[in-house]
């Protein structure tokens, strides 16, 4: 043991009477770990200058640079805003329809109104506008419209939402109606499309469809909805946004149980409002998102 | 004092460790209880309604928070994805809080009035029908399954004792509250009188049919971070 002569003990000792005495050595501490040691202490004053670092009676000190992560913020979405300035002055000035001519602001704003999309359409609508029956969210990649396929009626319903307002029918559900006329009703809506057989049924559902259900004043006299049907030959308010149903498009399915539903219970599908001006949410989307928004739906494919 | 004394003594090494070693947390934790920054109030908080908090407990029982975090941090990425970054004063009413650590699904911090109550009744049910790429398990048991509120007058009462806001009165209607809160009877003005006109009524299919747990949830959801108008500037946002 020829360390024990170059290395000072703590001057403890134990076990003499067992012949092997226990000494502590006080070894100096490696040179390299000591330094770093020192260092973290001299880094620690000189964040505390400048960062904030320690609590005091009603404040803390907030260190020279005067970072705070709220200001750093702050700064990161002011300078995005500044690149996208530019794009956005311009966009803000142009019309819907202008914008699909000029290519690179179409890119733009197709690229911005994507993202938007993404966040905030696309759980109803699915990824790209591929709808879902689930809930009744509607397909966007087609071009039946409930309410307007134009890019200003798509800027219009995503700014002012809209709610569907089928009544129930059956009595069971706040409905006037009894099950056995629900039945024939929907044997009626089913041969619109071409479906269904039972000719009897038909003709009862025809009968209350035109007439004491009043089906019509929604879906129109020939039931091809509020978008392009008339009512007693005039042009319906397309705002109803009552569906087709002659056409082989379904927003909650084409089935006899399903359509059945549809009727006896109702549906009350609603399309939240995103335009700044409707109360109750911080979910709103600015004009201009709209805007991209807008013109990203129209692109899908079923644009008008 | 001499090392050796107190290394031989044990009761007071004890202390003297425990003195040692709480300074950090002292230093770290005591000033978040007074200073300005961390507890300034915010306009708009308030105690969740009956609904809501029956929500909540359930929120809590399904483990939500296990995948789903209310704290939108603030960075860049997360503003423009969820909105402001949360405020301390969002969770004030929360015993315990839902902020969470762990983000399988997404922050939920603020997706109240985000998605319609039909959407989430869809997704309740099976995620995937709505968005197919989904990894959260269906839920099907909270629609199905009655509302048990006969509690939740007690539950406010439990929650008044450690500091949470709740009027006598706001106690007494409780089940009155959550009913009407739930779309069932229409005694908006008393609701909104003791609530405030942020509350959002729940969308309920014609017909009678008992309150759900589906519906206490939804009312959860659909409140979360909707209380406080971000559009005027609040105090802890700089």
């Amino acid at each position: 043991m020829s360390e024990e002569k170059e290395v000072e003990t703590t001057g403890h000792q134990w076990d003499e009477d067992e012949g092997y005495p226990l000494k502590e050595f006080n070894n100096p501490l490696p040179r390299w770990w000591l330094y770093s040691f020192y260092g973290t202490i001299v880094w620690a004053v000189i964040y505390w200058i400048f960062y904030p670092a320690w609590p005091l009676v009603t404040d803390y000190t907030r260190g020279l640079l005067g970072w705070s992560m709220h200001r750093q913020l702050d700064e990161e979405l002011a300078q995005a805003r500044a690149l996208q300035k530019p794009f956005n002055d311009r966009l803000e000035k142009m019309g819907l329809a202008e914008i699909t001519h000029d290519p690179q602001m179409l890119q733009y704003a197709v690229a911005g109104g994507k993202s938007i999309f993404g966040d905030n359409c696309a759980p109803c609508h699915g990824n790209g506008g591929t709808g879902s029956k689930s809930g009744g969210f509607p397909v966007l990649v087609d071009d039946d419209w409930l309410i307007s396929g134009t890019i200003e009626g798509i800027a219009n319903t995503i700014t002012h939402g809209h709610v569907a307002m089928m009544p129930a029918h059956q009595k069971e559900y706040g409905g006037s109606f009894d099950a056995k006329q629900v039945d024939d009703l929907t044997q009626f809506v089913l041969s619109l499309s071409g479906q269904g057989g039972n000719k009897e049924a038909q003709a009862r559902g025809a009968a209350l469809f035109k007439g004491e259900a009043g089906c019509r004043h929604c879906h129109g006299d020939l039931g091809k909805g509020s978008a392009r049907d008339t009512l007693d030959g005039a042009p319906m308010e397309k705002s109803i946004g009552a569906p087709n149903l002659t056409d082989a498009i379904w927003l909650y399915g084409s089935d006899e149980a399903t359509v059945r539903q549809s009727i006896a219970k109702g549906r009350s599908g609603r399309m939240p409002a995103w335009g700044m001006g409707t109360e109750g949410t911080n979910h709103k989307l600015p004009p201009l998102a709209i805007k991209q928004v807008a013109v990203y739906v129209h692109s899908l494919g079923g644009g008008q | 004092m001499n090392h050796a004394s107190i290394e031989k003594s044990i009761p007071l090494m004890a202390i003297l460790t425990l003195l040692v070693v709480a300074i950090g947390g002292l230093v770290e934790i005591v000033p978040l209880f007074y200073l300005k920054s961390t507890i300034e109030k915010v306009e708009g908080m308030r105690p969740y309604t009956p609904l809501e908090l029956k929500g909540r407990d359930i929120y809590i029982r399904e483990g939500c928070y296990n995948c789903h975090s209310q704290m939108i941090r603030p960075f860049r990425d997360e503003d423009q994805r969820y909105g402001h970054y949360s405020l301390a004063a969002e969770s004030m009413y929360d015993h315990p809080f839902q902020w969470g650590s762990k983000r399988t699904g997404p922050d939920l911090a603020r997706v109240g009035g985000k998605y319609s109550s039909l959407w989430h009744q869809a997704h309740m049910r099976r995620p995937k029908d709505v968005a197919p790429e989904s990894v959260m398990p269906s839920y099907p048991w909270l629609e199905k399954t009655e509302l048990d509120f006969a509690d939740v007058g007690k539950r406010m009462e439990a929650l008044a004792k450690v500091g949470v806001p709740y009027s006598r009165e706001q106690i007494t209607h409780a089940a009155n509250d959550l009913k009407t809160q739930a779309g069932l009877n229409g005694e908006l003005q008393g609701l909104q009188q003791r609530y405030g006109k942020r509350v959002t009524i729940g969308e309920r299919e014609p017909g009678n049919h008992p309150i759900t747990e589906l519906d206490a949830l939804i009312g959860y959801l659909q409140m979360l971070g909707t209380l406080v108008d971000f559009s005027v500037p609040q105090p802890q946002a700089r």
